[in-house]
């Protein structure tokens, strides 16, 4: 009876591969209908680290080397994506602000380069504006709060430049915030959370419509932004730390407030956040997928792969080209089309207008950050009045004034 | 009529006489009407105002602890900005040379947010980008400039941020030396470069501005710097707030060959009033700021002038002066030295927005972007305030390597 057993053996890896297959043909119908909308990549940052952000240098058609390119875009049915400006920690206190700026400006440049791939996109309406001339809306988060240097002017003028979100912290402390490093014990607690002056930051950006990304905070900022912001928030790349117990994935009690607040937890793939391992496959990410939707439901999932801004990434999802496989596991998983429409895209089309809608018309914020919690030798001073000296210093001002010669200033040069 | 007949050779007398007194009288009254009329029909657009500065100083950048519209503190509020018959005014987001290689970047941005924030809180005033929105509008329109290359940290990508955020003109230098250009100033001594005083990284810069559309304003540059730049750019470009040197030697006033230079370039030249630039002396008054006027339109033609005063970026201004809102009293003294409304219809803002639509036109011609981020390598052991990040090594490494040897040999 061998040979029965032989038939019986085809036929059920032949029904197998048809209905994988269907899953994949039904994953990609659903993904034409409804925008993917990823959280985070880091390609900007590979442009900086292997061509300088010189874009003449490389051809995005071609670039092998790297998650990303235009060919595994189109294959992975990614019509919007999230653009990572990241600068190092390294730069907090030194030359973030400009380091930022560049970054920004390589993305909007990436965007002039290729106009029939990308589309430069500020709000959900550009989303979807993009996705019907079947681009690739793209749009620009800023990951760290050192990027800012403290300053909402510096906020508000990168809001002006297209940026919508704005990673509180990236992996070290600012003078307003503490990072999941401290929930790790490898770095000092150095605000509780976040400081008087952090929450500052936090309504300015529900003021002005900024999407506060809280990736990489400690469990305390987590919480506080829950407590006061006055719009939904997001996770742009983080997965669940029940799943794998990692300072970077977000415990089930934060998911429920999620929920409560209409936010997202886009989904990272970094084998590490995923399985607490260096190894990972498909179904290891669909698990907190599955995980998430059962804690606090479907309407806070979404993608944020992590894609050129890590280097382990799973079996079956080796690029910006598998999405497609992924939602194939999580039809095969009973997901139903809704469910899937509304964590590819629709969750977070939906958050990004609920955060417009509290733009409400308030003052900016024009407070600065008190000079104590932030000094350090390459900042300079001028137009606080709080200054220990400050007879000598006005008639300084005085006698330079007229030829607008300024010494206050006496940082080392 | 009685009292004149009464009076016989007396009543002659006083009739001369008030007939003198009317006749002076309506003439002055005639040509304050007429200054008044041709700045109705010709709002001023002034190149050049501090008011952010004086914000920055004494309020921090709290707007909202600053009375914008009467406030004796500074020389720019909106109700004499509307009796000075402004109708456009570009404001300066400057920042002090002492930030330069620290945080200038981020001060620039402060201030470029803090004039928005100016020019679109009050309903007299509206923020313009172009030269048609500043034509067309019936407020008093915003300009954002930068006074001082400093300020863009030796970075295209930060320039065409500035850019986008609204700038539309760049001082290459203001009081101190940039990496690449020359400063009239030589108070600070880093980065000097002999016989070099626009490298091929500051070319670059003014190819860029002119690619973008951002104006090149040469107030502040040195002479050498200035020429070159002429030389270089393809678009026309502009002096925002200086003098005639001729009239005043100071090293920040504009000499005769450099303004023929100028005129073939098709920039322009605004008019500073600042006292120690207009008289070099503390002590002057309107007259002398009007012979910078009548110099200039006899080297260069009034077409190739127009009005940058300076206000509330220097304190001594002179008598008659003293104000945004005593603008008035200059042109009626150029009427007075027979200037045709013609001439100061261009002077009062025509000569600016052709210029201005000039360089826009350039920015259209320009069709090839291969600016595609020219960006320095920074030796971040010789500058503690950046972060080197590494460049792959098939990467020619640009000009910043010289920069740093530069400010070595000035520091050491």
């Amino acid at each position: 009876m061998d040979w029965v057993k032989t038939v019986y053996l085809v036929l059920w890896a032949f029904t197998y591969n048809s209905v994988a297959d269907d899953f994949k043909e039904q994953a990609l119908k659903l993904m034409a209908d409804t925008p993917l909308i990823d959280g985070h990549n880091d390609l900007p940052w590979q442009m900086r680290s292997l061509f300088n952000n010189q874009l003449n240098m490389v051809d995005l058609n071609k670039l092998n080397t790297t998650h990303t390119n235009i060919p595994k875009i189109k294959e992975g049915r990614l019509s919007a994506q999230f653009w990572a400006a990241y600068v190092p920690c390294d730069t907090q206190y030194k030359d973030a602000v400009r380091q930022t700026l560049e970054q920004i400006d390589v993305i909007h440049r990436m965007c002039h380069e290729y106009p029939e791939v990308f589309k430069f996109a500020a709000s959900s309406q550009d989303i979807l504006d993009a996705f019907e001339q079947n681009k690739t809306a793209s749009l620009i988060g800023v990951e760290g709060g050192h990027s800012i240097d403290s300053s909402l002017g510096t906020l508000r003028t990168m809001y002006q430049l297209g940026v919508r979100y704005l990673t509180i912290t990236h992996s070290c402390n600012t003078p307003w915030a503490d990072n999941w490093l401290v929930d790790t014990g490898s770095e000092p607690e150095m605000h509780g959370g976040l400081s008087e002056f952090g929450k500052q930051v936090i309504w300015e950006m529900n003021r002005i419509g900024m999407l506060i990304d809280l990736s990489h905070v400690s469990e305390k900022v987590m919480n506080q932004v829950l407590d006061i912001s006055k719009a939904p928030i997001i996770f742009s790349h983080s997965s669940a730390y029940s799943v794998c117990n990692h300072k970077r994935n977000v415990p089930d009690d934060v998911l429920m407030r999620v929920k409560e607040k209409r936010g997202i937890v886009m989904v990272n793939f970094y084998n590490d956040y995923v399985t607490c391992s260096p190894t990972a496959n498909i179904s290891d990410v669909a698990d907190h997928f599955d995980h998430i939707k059962k804690v606090a439901g479907s309407s806070i999932i979404g993608f944020g792969g992590d894609y050129d801004g890590v280097t382990r990434v799973p079996e079956g999802l080796g690029d910006v080209s598998k999405y497609p496989d992924l939602v194939a596991e999580l039809l095969r998983r009973k997901w139903s089309e809704d469910e899937i429409r509304d964590a590819l895209g629709r969750n977070l089309l939906r958050v990004f207008s609920e955060v417009r809608d509290h733009l409400n018309g308030t003052k900016p914020d024009d407070i600065p950050i008190p000079l104590k919690e932030v000094q350090n030798p390459c900042r300079t001073d001028f137009g606080y009045q709080d200054k220990s000296s400050s007879t000598s210093y006005h008639s300084l001002l005085y006698h330079s004034f007229k030829l607008k010669l300024f010494h206050v200033c006496s940082c080392l040069l | 009529m009685l009292i004149y007949k009464k009076a016989g050779i007396r009543g002659a007398w006083i009739r001369w006489f008030m007939c003198t007194l009317l006749s002076l009288l309506h003439g002055v009254i005639s040509e304050t009407s007429r200054a008044l009329d041709i700045m109705t029909k010709y709002p001023l657009i002034d190149g050049h105002n501090d008011l952010a500065l004086r914000l920055r100083m004494h309020h921090n950048n709290k707007l909202s602890t600053f009375n914008m519209y009467n406030n004796p503190k500074v020389a720019t509020d909106i109700s004499r900005l509307i009796a000075g018959h402004v109708g456009g005014q570009v404001f300066a987001a400057y920042v002090l040379c002492t930030a330069q290689d620290k945080d200038a970047v981020r001060l620039t941005l402060e201030q470029i947010d803090v004039i928005r924030r100016m020019c679109t809180e009050n309903p007299e005033m509206e923020l313009v980008t172009t030269a048609e929105g500043m034509k067309n509008s019936t407020k008093i329109a915003c300009l954002i400039s930068i006074e001082g290359g400093h300020s863009i940290d030796s970075s295209l990508a930060a320039l065409r941020m500035f850019y986008q955020l609204g700038v539309r003109s760049m001082a290459l230098t203001h009081n101190c030396n940039t990496p690449w250009a020359e400063s009239s100033s030589s108070y600070y001594t880093y980065y000097q470069q002999k016989n070099n005083s626009l490298t091929e990284f500051g070319k670059a810069v003014v190819n860029e501005m002119n690619r973008l559309g951002m104006l090149v304003d040469l107030s502040h540059s040195s002479w050498e710097t200035a020429r070159a730049v002429l030389k270089h750019s393809t678009a026309p470009v502009i002096f925002t707030h200086s003098a005639a040197y001729a009239i005043c030697n100071n090293i920040r006033n504009v000499p005769d060959d450099q303004l023929l230079l100028l005129k073939e370039n098709g920039g322009l030249i605004m008019v500073n009033f600042y006292s120690s630039f207009v008289a070099c002396s503390n002590n002057t008054n309107m007259s002398v700021v009007a012979d910078h006027f009548d110099h200039l339109k006899r080297v260069i033609g009034a077409e190739s002038i127009g009005i940058g005063a300076d206000f509330d970026g220097a304190i001594g201004f002179p008598k008659g002066l003293e104000d945004v809102s005593k603008y008035p009293a200059l042109i009626e003294e150029l009427i007075s030295r027979n200037w045709t409304e013609e001439e100061l219809a261009g002077v009062l803002r025509l000569n600016f927005l052709r210029v201005f639509q000039k360089v826009e036109k350039v920015r259209k011609l320009i069709l090839v972007s291969n600016q595609s981020g020219i960006n320095c390598k920074l030796n971040c052991n010789l500058f503690p305030c950046t972060l080197d990040i590494e460049p792959p090594s098939h990467l020619a490494l640009c000009e910043r390597k010289q920069v740093s040897e530069l400010r070595l040999r000035s520091v050491s």
